[in-house]
């Protein structure tokens, strides 16, 4: 069957296309304009936004730690009803995998990536990530913090060694990258350290968070994993913790580095309240380090909570949990932690967050580098991710939702400086093109013959959180998913995951380090294809050669 | 070859598939409840509760709400088998039932003789006293409570008034409990309430403020844990769910549903029990669907006979030596049946009931 969109604006920043214009579909796939006969099937899109899906590369939406947000958490869903009075009584919190599926789709989301994965607790991220509908998915598998790759780095073995061990956990826990949350901190923490930075050794090891990172972001490169490692740095949260952004920068030295939700690391000690926005000296270096990309983690105000592996930061939040609980999980390598938090519009710390994230997209001037997120949840749920886009686009609104903040707060920023407003190429390629090149998706994020069909039409609405909230259209895979932010269609996704050469050698070496450390089979930790139970849930990536 | 009745006498599985598929629908308030099952099951269970507006439960919802209440209350710091074993050089034994609901405990935590090993209110000390070389503070479990508050006071550095316990061997103890490195408490959540649960939580986060310390809270059996978890991304919600107004809906007391069935507002219900011959507890008769590896025929309308999981059937499931969802291959593979087939054909032949 052949699907013509027809008369959109087709912006493809992936292949130089911004024109009125027609989207053919067949068998899934966009396909060139046929040289003669009609479409099976007319979408008139005239005066709309025609945008591939768009990708999401950093929300935490599947796997234990979330399970145990929601078990904490069950009025959640509730509170936020009144921050998204549109969406009652359901889906309030985008809480549970179903919702989440649906509620991504509705935005013109096709594809969303987990991005922390415990290696031993995989199984149950994949099972979460299956049960979430329509879009596409992807696991980041965590390393950093366990025992076997601290002890590799402690005997100095060689890069080989690392390089195949990275190779085997991504194979075990199916991931597509390696992401590494606050280097060394987790095992620090269960040595009862509490504060942990970049040249800080990790007890008993002797190894540094830096020899931790450098050594992981080696052995991706040379795995030619398309996703570069994904680094969660140290000093999440803290009051000058610039500084420990700006050495992680440093230190990628010219390879691909990426830095997640920078925005909780653009923190200076100015002002009177010795905290202040230091995004506009980030945002210079992220400029000027070619080599890194980011991601922003932008703060929006309301309840959410805050569900991170960072198990020394989240104990150490532990007594500024909004509502008043917590949950600190201990895991064989990372664990998490669960901490409710509200942010509010008149709170001077949170104003200067949420100000600090819009400097970060802002300032920055490269949308091929930095990416659209919220960290979901531990900024704002992604539902706020409409009211963002809008900020983004309009100078105006921001002006008038910094009017309702605390003066000194905006004072310690440059927010109230700042003209730029996103224009349309740049969001399609900040959501788009560039995260489909940033994880090797070759035929996802572009509208060009041979891409997969996942396609988001946006009709341009004077509220424009509207337009993003309700898209006018979305296909996945060529179907007709969503109407009028309505999904009409439920379909299942896959999950992307690579697969790496390694030595086999690797395998008995670590059949006899957990029979060892653990008197445990590696089997344990397995995800097995049958156990998923839907049919065909992996889709593998390339490595680059 | 599948085992399946309607009414007592043997019938084709496509017949009793048929005959759940018409009790289901032309029920008002269907319950799914047992569910005894590994993650599969479960799956199909939900989903066929969100088709009917059916509610969701667990046999052993009661003490998977122990513990979760405490968490959603005020929250605990816990860690895994895993980390007990290796980091913890004080195990702190809470309760009575520990080796019943961790059989393998013994062997994975106490075999290694790495740690100190403090047992409070064993109930039968003489079996804690086989087990291990340890102290042993308290006996009855009914003093855990006022033991518990003295403990976390003394720790606190702030005088307690006179418990059943010598002072000085209260004081011995809070004394080990700060100066451990790494302890783990262990408790099972079956044995006593949340009070009890938020006491030892809230001795836990104390002891975190200068040493570190965390939570072992063991599982239910009947993969409660498992279940609970599948419950928690698919609906959002704990056991004790429901999907009557076309959302999902929680609430420990509205959907407990052997009140439900006893009161009279359920009217229809499917029992399952894959995992060992757990009869209803229910009095009350009602139009009854049951799966279980011997499942009752006299007192069902439609029973089928299912496999057991891991050993019929490769199966996901709650592992106590992990603390996760493990996915485990069949001991002996056979053809029976499993929970998710069935439930999923029962489904398919069921019509989606409009929320009221």
């Amino acid at each position: 069957m052949l699907t013509r969109l027809a008369g959109g604006r087709v912006i493809d920043p992936a292949n130089g296309r911004d024109a009125v214009g027609d989207v053919y579909i067949r068998d899934g796939r966009i396909v060139d304009a046929p040289s003669g006969g009609e479409a099976d099937e007319t979408h008139d899109v005239t005066g709309n936004i025609v945008l591939a899906g768009a990708i999401d590369i950093h929300s935490h939406i599947a796997g234990g730690n979330e399970t145990l947000g929601r078990l904490m958490l069950p009025e959640l869903r509730y509170a936020l009803d009144v921050v998204h009075p549109g969406h009652l009584p359901q889906p309030a919190g985008a809480w549970n995998t179903f919702e989440t599926g649906h509620l991504y789709a509705a935005m013109g989301f096709t594809t969303v990536v987990e991005p922390a994965v415990l290696p031993h607790n995989a199984l149950q991220s994949h099972l979460e990530l299956a049960d979430i509908p329509i879009i596409d998915k992807a696991a980041l598998t965590v390393l950093g913090n366990d025992d076997f790759l601290l002890n590799l780095l402690r005997g100095r073995e060689s890069p080989d060694a690392v390089r195949d061990y990275v190779a085997w956990t991504l194979a075990t826990s199916r991931g597509l990258g390696i992401k590494v949350i606050n280097a060394g901190g987790a095992a620090a923490f269960k040595d009862n350290v509490r504060a942990f930075s970049l040249d800080d050794e990790v007890p008993g090891y002797g190894v540094s968070s830096r020899a931790i990172v450098k050594a992981l972001q080696r052995a991706v490169h040379e795995l030619g994993l398309p996703h570069p490692l994904h680094v969660h740095c140290n000093n999440l949260g803290l009051a000058g913790n610039v500084e420990t952004a700006l050495a992680t920068i440093a230190a990628a030295e010219g390879l691909p580095l990426h830095l997640a939700h920078l925005q909780f690391y653009a923190y200076g000690k100015d002002g009177p309240r010795s905290f202040s926005s230091a995004a506009a000296r980030l945002a210079e270096a992220v400029n000027s380090a070619k080599s890194v990309t980011v991601d922003v983690g932008q703060v929006m105000f309301g309840q959410t909570v805050t569900i991170s592996s960072d198990v020394l930061r989240q104990f150490n939040a532990r007594n500024s949990a909004r509502p008043k609980k917590y949950v600190i999980f201990d895991g064989d390598a990372n664990g998490g932690g669960i901490v409710p938090y509200e942010y509010r519009s008149n709170d001077f710390y949170n104003a200067v967050q949420w100000a600090a994230g819009l400097e970060l997209f802002l300032l920055t001037n490269d949308p091929w580098r930095v990416f659209f997120t919220t960290d979901h949840p531990n900024g704002a749920p992604f539902t706020a991710y409409p009211d963002i886009f809008a900020l983004l686009m309009d100078r105006e609104l921001r002006t008038r939702w910094m009017a309702t903040m605390p003066k000194e707060a905006m004072a310690v920023t440059t927010l109230p400086s700042i003209t730029r407003e996103y224009t349309w190429p740049e969001i399609a390629t900040m959501t788009r093109a560039a995260p489909a090149k940033l994880l090797g998706l070759k035929d996802r994020g572009h509208l060009a013959a041979g891409g997969v069909a996942d396609i988001a039409v946006y009709a341009p609405d004077p509220d424009k959180a509207k337009m993003f909230r309700e898209a006018a259209l979305v296909f996945k895979n060529g179907e007709l998913v969503v109407r009028d932010g309505k999904v009409v269609r439920q379909s299942f996704g896959r999950a992307f995951d690579v697969r790496p050469d390694a030595e086999r050698a690797i395998e008995h070496r670590m059949r006899d380090y957990y029979d060892q450390r653990y008197g445990l089979p590696l089997d344990f930790m397995s995800v097995p294809e049958a156990a998923i139970g839907r049919p065909d849930p992996f889709e593998r990536v390339p490595c680059n050669t | 070859m599948v085992e399946a009745w309607v009414r007592g006498s043997a019938a084709e599985l496509d017949a009793a598939i048929a005959e759940a598929a018409k009790l289901l629908a032309a029920s008002r308030m269907p319950v799914i409840t047992g569910l005894g099952t590994d993650v599969a099951g479960a799956r199909a269970a939900i989903t066929l509760a969100q088709r009917i507006g059916g509610i969701v439960d667990h046999m052993h919802s009661a003490a998977l709400l122990h513990d979760l209440d405490v968490m959603r209350q005020a929250g605990m710091m816990v860690t895994t088998p895993n980390v007990a074993r290796l980091r913890a050089d004080l195990l702190l034994l809470v309760g009575p039932g520990l080796t019943q609901a961790w059989p393998e405990l013994p062997e994975r935590l106490l075999a290694d003789g790495r740690r100190r090993v403090v047992w409070l209110c064993p109930g039968d000390a003489a079996e804690a006293r086989a087990l291990h070389n340890m102290v042993i503070v308290g006996r009855d479990p009914v003093e855990l409570p006022i033991l518990l508050a003295a403990l976390r006071a003394r720790c606190a550095g702030r005088p307690v008034a006179k418990t059943p316990i010598a002072a000085n061997e209260i004081d011995a103890l809070a004394n080990d409990l700060t100066k451990a490195h790494f302890g783990v408490a262990v408790w099972s959540a079956a044995e006593f309430d949340e009070l009890t649960i938020e006491m030892l939580c809230g001795l836990v986060k104390d002891l975190n403020d200068n040493t570190r310390f965390s939570g072992l809270p063991l599982a239910p059996p009947d993969n409660a844990a498992g279940v609970q978890q599948v419950s928690g991304w698919m609906t959002g919600f704990p056991m004790r769910t429901g999907f009557a107004r076309g959302y999902w809906e929680h609430d420990p007391w509205r959907f407990d549903t052997a009140r439900l069935i006893e009161s009279g507002e359920a009217d229809c219900a499917v029992w399952i029990s894959a995992y060992g011959a757990h009869a209803p507890t229910w009095t009350r008769k009602l139009p009854l669907i049951a799966l279980g590896a011997d499942p009752d025929r006299k007192r069902s309308d439609v029973a089928i006979a299912v496999g057991l999981p891991r050993i019929d059937h490769a199966a996901v499931e709650y592992r106590s030596a992990t603390g996760t969802l493990g996915a485990v291959d069949a001991r002996q593979p056979t053809n029976r049946i499993t929970v998710a087939d069935v439930v999923t054909r029962i489904s398919a032949a069921t019509p989606k009931a409009a929320p009221c």
